[in-house]
């Protein structure tokens, strides 16, 4: 009766026994049956449709064939079934009494690390206003760190009490700020400013001071640097910006705040509230009761800064900010202890980093 | 720095009007925020922070300056008659230019103390009274107008005071008894036997006011800013005065100074004035500074008129000419600050508050640039591993040097990577590897009781190199303890070294990296990020055609020596087979039992055959046959 079924059947029976075998749990066993005997695009299902167009005279010994093959592989399935029941005693009766209130198995999820988070949803932000991000080392030079962003050579920054310097080479230190991406991103660009039409980015990283490590200080920690450079940049377009995405980050209600401040690379500088997004500018623990939460520091560009880089302030004008991700990752979580970002316990990090 | 709201108003009087809270806001608006009020000596008193940039705004009278600009109102006028100055009683030498000018008085003191109320200003000031009229009244002075002063026993100087550059190895004692060595970049008041105080910075204990004193020779002169700075570092010692002179003291406060002091020692303590004389004159003021009407607007935001800036300005003490187009603008002595045309649009739009910049988005000039790839790539590879189940960490790039040691490549000498000012040994080296810090986040997890742990990081590991520190991001990996068992399907078991390659495998490394046993159940790797596949460009991959005819899956069971290299066979098998039909060779279980015979063990190898046609079993049966010839040719055995 071979003869009258197909090639991939025969073969398909051949298999069968060892497939069977193969079967390590009753899911794998379902899997098999699907394939064999279940209703549609199984091999049985395939032969039912072969006897449907099969000519009239073979029909019966197609059906035979047909028959005896299918009751060999369900009696295999079910002696197979058996097997495995018996051994899983304990699954079976889970399994067929099922108690859909039993917790069902979850699969594991891992967690991005809560300020890789808040950096890659800050980068979101600024996106469609056009900044794309610049990277830079850690490890800089004093040039790059503090001679190109206008810091006088006697600044208390650069002692080492405050900044970390390499044994075996004395003009290299670890950056004390994201700022050094500015100063080598635009020495890269000055020469194709104009055809570029300006240049506006994101520079996320770890940096480093040489504070203790208490509740709320850490030698590394994070920062985003913003800036942008254009023609006729004034403090509107730093304030546009910022609402803009302060909006974006903390909801269309939010409200920002400039206020005066120094920093030696930007002239005018600034310090920027945002209207605090736990209480609704209400007044709670956060906020001081006062409504408003420090976020960042900002200001336009110090022509200086543009010089150096070989930029003419005439032309071209631009500002920065930059934020301290801990600061605010801890402002926003209410996060106790600064730590504890970096204890990195499984327990934390799966709490406050998540998935998107 | 501390802000009595009574002695404001002395300076103020229009800010006696406001209350605290308003006076808070007022000079947050200013850019002086206040972290917070105290109630001393029955007064509010502000903590005012003041940016590096402002000496001209560390006293009640500087911030009385910055409040009456800004609400238009008149300072208390501050006009004590100018004193008589006549020959020098003490011959005063000026032999730096870091000292252009000296103001200096000779007093004899007569009966009296420090009065009640300048004592409780001192106070609530935190700076306590020491009852000795010279010493407080200098005090007062200087947290009521901001230019520091010093009074010294006259009866204890001998002959000329010099000031001067110190000598290589002089020492002097200063007024909290510590015996200072002085360098030649020290600038110091001597007279004839060395130095009597450190300039700018503080007193000599060997010439200080006591009790005994009878009569005092003041100081009151200007110190150039970088060399109070210097010195006030190199010998770790910041005071109120150091403070104010490495910020800019105001140059034309020296002799106003000078005769406040003398007129409070008369008032106080009843002293009689032996002579006033200066040495030396007031540094040259710096030139104008033109702001250009162009550049305002352009700050601003908005078109601004000269005559309102220029008026702004008037109020913060500037002398202003209004010329066609900009303004030509003459900073007062005490704004040193102001130096380009920048600085003074600051000033007009901080006097016209912030809050009145308006809010525009910047114009696009130039097409947006992409994220660059290695980002995206390191973006995807976190957000892939958090999805595989694994908990991102951050720790820092800096370790120990054995920990470091454990685990970097032989070959990168630490040198290269050793920090010369380290937190402590712990934090010295600048990590070869990442592993080490996976581990002690590890260690620490399974301390806390976890049952599985599965940590990662991104970041740079660093190779030492001629030129510094040459940095790699790299991704490291952690898994250990026991996997599943938290449900009623999944049995529990312990993570195994192939799960790790596995994972490697998954995010599409062509072979497994070498995976370390890390201890206590953990294993680790680490690759540099550019040893895996960038992040896709293509929005979907090309098209491969693959069957739709059924393919064939046959399991073999072989009995292997247990020496017998996987790899080895199963090329063999592979080799032996038709390669484009043959879809997959795996071991799918492995079989060690006391069963089997002695030194062997059994591999259920599973073989997946495809083609663009049905196979028909007797091919199959003949590859499978040299499949197992293949094994057996390698000592492998069919399992019964």
């Amino acid at each position: 009766m071979d003869h009258l079924l197909p090639a991939e059947i025969l073969e398909a029976d051949r298999a069968f026994a060892g497939a069977l075998a193969a079967c390590g749990d009753l899911d794998a066993l379902l899997r098999l049956k699907g394939a064999y005997v279940g209703r549609e695009g199984s091999h049985a299902a395939r032969l039912m449709e072969l006897l449907k167009a099969a000519p009239k005279e073979q029909k019966r010994d197609l059906g035979a064939a047909i028959n005896g093959l299918k009751q060999q592989w369900e009696e295999g399935l079910k002696a197979r079934q058996g097997e495995l029941e018996t051994a899983k005693k304990h699954l079976n009766a889970l399994a067929s009494n099922w108690d859909s209130s039993l917790p069902p198995p979850v699969p594991a999820h891992g967690a991005l690390h809560p300020l890789n988070r808040l950096v890659d949803r800050l980068v979101e932000v600024f996106r469609p206003l056009g900044f794309h991000v610049e990277e830079g080392p850690e490890v800089e030079t004093e040039a790059h760190n503090f001679d190109g962003l206008n810091i006088p050579e006697d600044h208390p920054a650069k002692a080492s009490s405050d900044t970390f310097y390499l044994a075996a080479h004395p003009e290299l230190l670890l950056r004390t700020h994201t700022s050094p991406v500015q100063v080598r991103t635009l020495l890269r660009v000055a020469p194709s400013l104009e055809q570029h039409g300006g240049i506006r980015f994101l520079a996320p990283g770890r940096v480093y001071r040489k504070d203790e490590i208490d509740p709320t200080h850490s030698p590394m920690f994070h920062q985003v640097e913003g800036m942008l450079v254009g023609h006729d940049i004034g403090m509107q377009h730093l304030k546009g910006t910022l609402e803009y995405a302060l909006r974006a980050l903390f909801g269309p209600h939010t409200e920002i705040r400039l206020r005066p401040s120094y920093f030696p690379f930007v002239e005018p500088g600034c310090e920027v509230d945002v209207s605090c997004p736990l209480c609704d500018a209400k007044g709670c623990r956060v906020c001081k009761g006062s409504g408003w939460v420090e976020i960042l520091g900002a200001g336009l560009l110090h022509p200086n800064v543009l010089r150096y880089a070989g930029i003419d302030p005439a032309e071209w004008s631009g500002w920065a900010f930059g934020m301290g991700v801990e600061r605010m990752a801890m402002m926003l979580s209410q996060t106790p202890d600064l730590r504890l970002f970096f204890e990195n316990d499984q327990r934390f990090l799966k709490a406050m980093g998540g998935l998107d | 720095m501390w802000i009595e709201r009574k002695a404001l108003a002395a300076e103020i009087p229009a800010a006696a009007a406001l209350d605290t809270r308003q006076l808070c806001e007022l000079l947050a608006a200013l850019g002086f925020p206040v972290d917070g009020v105290a109630s001393r000596e029955g007064a509010d008193v502000l903590d005012v922070d003041i940016t590096a940039n402002r000496g001209d705004a560390m006293s009640h009278r500087g911030m009385a300056r910055e409040v009456a600009a800004k609400l238009q109102q008149p300072l208390a006028p501050l006009a004590p008659a100018p004193l008589a100055e006549g020959a020098p009683r003490v011959e005063v030498r000026l032999e730096s230019p870091a000292c252009p000018l000296y103001a200096t008085a000779l007093l004899s003191l007569g009966a009296g103390g420090t009065p009640p109320e300048p004592q409780a200003l001192l106070r609530a000031l935190e700076s306590s009274p020491k009852g000795l009229p010279a010493v407080d009244a200098s005090n007062e002075l200087l947290h009521r107008y901001g230019h520091p002063t010093h009074a010294f026993d006259a009866d204890r100087i001998q002959g000329a005071v010099t000031v001067r550059w110190a000598k290589g190895g002089e020492t002097l004692v200063t007024l909290d008894g510590v015996t200072r060595t002085l360098t030649p970049q020290d600038l110091v008041i001597a007279d004839e036997t060395g130095p009597i105080a450190l300039a700018g910075v503080m007193g000599g204990d060997g010439t200080k006011v006591t009790g005994a004193t009878r009569r005092v020779l003041l100081e009151s002169a200007w110190f150039d800013p970088k060399t109070v700075r210097a010195t006030a570092r190199r010998h770790s010692l910041h005071t109120d005065a150091s403070h104010r002179f490495g910020r800019g003291a105001d140059p034309a406060m020296a002799t106003v100074a000078r005769d406040l002091l003398v007129e409070r020692l008369q008032a106080w303590a009843g002293a009689s004035l032996e002579g006033a004389w200066t040495a030396g004159s007031l540094p040259a003021p710096a030139g104008s500074v033109s702001l250009p009407e162009a550049l305002l607007s352009r700050v601003a935001g908005e078109p601004l008129q000269l005559g309102e800036a220029a008026e702004a300005l008037r109020r913060l003490g500037c002398r202003v000419e209004v010329r066609p187009e900009a303004l030509a603008v003459q900073p007062p002595s005490w704004r040193h600050d102001l130096t380009i045309p920048e600085d003074l649009a600051e000033e007009v739009l901080r006097l016209r508050g912030y809050e009145a910049i308006q809010s525009v988005l910047p114009p696009l000039e130039g097409p947006p640039q992409p994220l660059a790839p290695g980002y995206l790539q390191r973006q995807a590879l976190a957000r892939r591993l958090a999805h595989l189940g694994f908990h991102q960490t951050v720790t820092y790039g800096f370790i120990s040097p054995e920990a470091d040691a454990a685990y970097a490549a032989p070959d990168n000498a630490p040198g290269g990577r050793t920090l010369v000012n380290p937190l402590g040994q712990e934090y010295s080296v600048l990590r070869g590897t990442l592993l080490s810090s996976l581990r002690a986040a590890a260690e620490q997890n399974l301390r806390q009781g976890a049952r599985e742990i599965r940590l990662f990081e991104v970041a740079p590991t660093y190779t030492s190199g001629p030129g510094g520190p040459v940095e790699c991001f790299t991704l490291g990996l952690v898994w250990g303890g026991t996997l599943g068992g938290e449900d009623y399907l999944s049995p529990a078991r312990r993570v195994q070294e192939a799960d790790l390659s596995g994972i490697a495998l998954d995010l599409g490394l062509a072979s497994a990296p070498e995976v370390r046993s890390l201890g206590e159940g953990l294993f680790g790797f680490e690759l540099p990020v550019s040893a895996l596949p960038p992040a896709g460009a293509r929005i979907i991959p090309a098209f491969r055609p693959f069957s739709r005819f059924p393919a064939v899956e046959r399991d073999l069971s072989l009995l292997v020596e247990l020496g017998q290299s996987y790899e080895t066979l199963a090329s063999a098998m592979r080799a032996a087979l038709p390669q484009d039909l043959l879809q997959d060779l795996r071991c799918v279980d492995v079989f060690r039992h006391k069963s089997l015979p002695a030194g062997s063990q059994a591999w259920l190898m599973r073989l997946r055959f495809q083609a663009d046609r049905t196979l028909v079993g007797s091919e199959v049966d003949g590859w499978m046959a040299s499949a197992l010839a293949a094994a057996e040719s390698l000592g492998a055995k069919l399992r019964a």
